[in-house]
């Protein structure tokens, strides 16, 4: 990094490397390849199996283009020849590739090998494919930090990554493996599970942000109710999700009991009442508290001259301070989506369904495959919904100082 | 035309601004002035209702502030602050369309009004119409932020120590815009300021505040020949009020016929200056300090004057060469008269 700036770093390692996190990553990557296992054979779907290493599994081209890609990102990483610019677009796209080739290999070598198996016999990704798919994604997450890309590059860069791995799935490339064959058991169920996922989550951020944006413009109006509004909000954050899922349950439930009507709307103990009430609780704070600070954040001289223009205490609050708050808003709602993302995982045990529901169905059953078809979507969803509005809170910035 | 009449405003028990009256006329050039705490910006926010007065009435154009809602009486008022209060959002033409739009302007004529104080402002060549505030500098901004509060033609203009953040070189140049922009609009300004130099340069009457009470109002030549009493004095600084005074005054009032000759010889008078066929002053002969009355000193460009400096130049000009006179020039390098240190010690108004 700043290495060369200093001299008491200048020693001769420095001088040869400029990029050691992505040596680092690298080292990691084919460490991992060599010693541990990159897929799994077993003869069924809940038996351990046998471990099958890179070499084994790799066909001869495919090695030799994970072998050229690594020694691509190994000359990247030197400060030459390569100028620094160059060096981290190279990044970007060879460890594209890699992660692109790492997933292939895994497809291929699941159809080389089921062919003259038994209809019950699995192949599982092991963890040296984890880990190699681990060190792709940071590398590429890396070379952004350092390259001063700006937010549309950024953009279609995720596209064609995005794109290509869909493309890979859609293709049925990886329809031999375990994972993708428990997904074929249940896939109706999946896309049940996987609505009723975006729609709990949805539906918590819609009422967050209609109770939270107002309570943030209160407490910026009056000083005097902050104190007991946070210290409110703030106890909400601090209760374990699995507690205050748990504490709904019972005066839901009492409720549904006494007024049958609520009790066909869906206000019940169980179910989704008490989950998306308890993700609203948890979204509320960090709402309201980015809507304060974002409206705290506008300069008053800004606001005193939109004032003395001659401008209504609404068209200052619609034309002046909301734009100016727009981005920590945003902010505040990326925070609040990841996180509902995640905790709506938890809510599958008060029986809200939701992917949760099979993390913890695969993990009574001791099958792992099930337990990652809940995960991974989760992961990328959350990803996704970090990334979109990442962007979103460039473009709300006011022309001209986006990056 | 404004008109406080027995303006006071309170917090609790202490009152920040307390019984001042007085009149700014249609055109005049008001500054209020005074240390910090005086109430000076209070009272310029009091007549645009950003803050409520207690007691005491304001009448704009004859008429009483509150009896018009506060957005309206607002509309009709120019306002400007430090450059920060320019919407960081909103792109140059946009800032300065900022009252217009609220008074639904069609399009076109807010279009045209833009351009025109571009123009004025001298802003317009510098393709600054679309940039956004952070792209401005800091003198560029304080324009545009003035431009912006006459663009609905207010009769009036509210400035709070609009130049109070730049750097002094651009805040001079800004001050002789301004200058020229209310000799060329007749706008009534009430202008805030803590700088007694900017206040003398800018101001048809002064409004020195203390603690909340007017102490004294009056042309900035009364102010200096007359303060009212010791806290103006000390105020406006005594070590150098005379040369604030001179600062005021221009050479032209001080200019007075010069003896001429075109040959070498000395005449009786203590100056006399050697001239050459086009009336162009060559030499001075006699008058040079600490030399005989027989000298004779070329004369060097940097040692004239012309009639529209300032007295306080034309003395810092005589100190630094050393002379007790300068030659007054016209357009043409013509000599039209002298000014001497005997004369400016002479004067008196």
């Amino acid at each position: 990094m700043s290495a060369s700036h200093n001299p008491t770093r200048d020693t001769a390692s420095a001088r040869l490397v400029a990029n050691r996190v992505l040596v680092t990553l690298l080292c990691a990557g084919l460490l991992a390849a060599w010693l541990l296992p990159f897929a799994t054979m077993s003869p069924n779907r809940l038996a351990s199996g046998q471990t099958v290493g890179l070499s084994e599994a790799l066909s001869a081209w495919q090695a030799i283009a994970l072998l050229a890609l690594s020694a691509v990102l190994a000359v990247a990483a030197l400060r030459r020849p390569l100028p620094r610019e160059l060096a981290h677009g190279v990044v970007l796209l060879a460890s594209l590739g890699l992660l692109l080739i790492t997933l292939y290999s895994l497809g291929d070598y699941a159809q080389r090998t089921l062919v003259e198996k038994s209809p019950s016999a699995r192949v599982s990704q092991g963890s040296a494919f984890w880990v190699m798919a681990f060190c792709c994604a940071l590398a590429a997450i890396d070379a952004f930090q350092r390259a001063s890309s700006g937010w549309l590059l950024r953009l279609g860069y995720m596209l064609i990554a995005g794109g290509s791995v869909a493309m890979l799935f859609a293709s049925g490339h990886f329809d031999d493996l375990s994972i993708m064959r428990e997904y074929a058991n249940i896939r109706d169920n999946f896309s049940d599970q996987f609505i009723t996922h975006l729609v709990l989550v949805g539906s918590a951020l819609g009422p967050a942000l209609l109770i939270g944006v107002p309570l943030g413009l209160l407490a910026h109006r009056h000083v005097r109710l902050q104190g007991t509004l946070f210290s409110v909000l703030n106890f909400f954050q601090t209760i374990p999700s699995i507690a205050l899922f748990a504490l709904l349950v019972a005066p839901l439930s009492a409720l549904g009991n006494a007024f049958p009507l609520l009790g066909e709307w869906g206000i019940k103990g169980i179910g989704a009442a008490p989950a998306i009430i308890a993700l609203v609780m948890y979204a509320l704070l960090p709402v309201v508290r980015n809507t304060y600070a974002g409206l705290k954040g506008v300069p008053p001289a800004t606001v005193e001259a939109a004032r003395g223009m001659g401008m209504t205490a609404r068209q200052v609050l619609w034309r002046v301070e909301i734009p100016l708050a727009l981005p920590v808003m945003l902010s505040g709602l990326r925070i609040v989506t990841v996180q509902a993302i995640g905790l709506t995982v938890v809510a599958a045990l008060i029986g809200a369904g939701g992917l949760g529901a099979f993390i913890f169905q695969g993990l009574g059953q001791y099958a792992i495959d099930l337990v990652l078809l809940g995960a991974i979507p989760t992961i990328v969803l959350a990803v996704i919904a970090d990334f979109t509005l990442q962007m979103l809170v460039v473009l709300s910035k006011p022309a001209g100082t986006r990056r | 035309m404004i008109e406080l009449q027995g303006l006071t405003k309170r917090y609790g028990e202490t009152s920040v601004v307390d019984d001042i009256s007085l009149t700014v006329e249609q055109g005049e050039f008001c500054v209020l002035i005074g240390p910090s705490g005086c109430g000076k910006s209070t009272t310029l926010k009091m007549i645009n209702r950003l803050i409520a007065h207690s007691e005491g009435k304001i009448l704009v154009g004859g008429e009483d502030i509150t009896t018009l809602p506060p957005e309206r009486l607002r509309r009709r008022i120019g306002y400007a602050i430090q450059s920060i209060g320019l919407f960081p959002h909103w792109r140059v033409a946009d800032n300065i369309a900022t009252v217009p739009k609220l008074l639904k302007w069609p399009s076109s004529r807010i279009a045209e009004r833009v351009d025109e104080l571009l123009a004025l402002f001298q802003l317009d060549d510098e393709g600054l119409h679309d940039k956004y505030p952070h792209q401005l500098s800091g003198g560029q901004a304080q324009r545009v932020g003035v431009a912006r509060a006459l663009a609905a033609d207010p009769d009036v203009l509210l400035m709070d120590e609009p130049f109070g953040a730049v750097d002094p070189l651009t805040r001079d140049t800004l001050q002789a815009e301004l200058a020229r922009v209310h000799r060329q609009t007749g706008k009534t300004i009430v202008f805030v300021t803590h700088d007694m130099d900017e206040a003398l340069r800018l101001a048809s009457r002064v409004a020195l505040l203390n603690a909340g009470q007017l102490v004294q109002y009056d042309r900035p030549a009364e102010l200096l020949v007359a303060p009212a009493n010791d806290f103006v004095r000390d105020f406006i600084g005594r070590a150098d009020l005379g040369l604030k005074l001179l600062s005021r005054r221009r050479v032209e009032e001080y200019c007075r016929p010069a003896q001429r000759t075109r040959n070498n010889a000395i005449a009786s008078a203590p100056t006399t200056w050697q001239v050459d066929a086009n009336d162009r002053p060559m030499a001075l002969l006699g008058g040079r300090l600490g030399e005989s009355e027989t000298a004779r000193t070329v004369v060097n460009p940097e040692w004239t004057a012309t009639p529209e400096m300032s007295m306080k130049e034309a003395l810092s000009r005589m100190v630094w060469f050393r002379v007790t006179a300068l030659p007054v020039l016209d357009g043409e390098g013509r000599l039209l008269g002298e000014v001497t240190m005997s004369g400016v010690m002479g004067h008196r108004s």
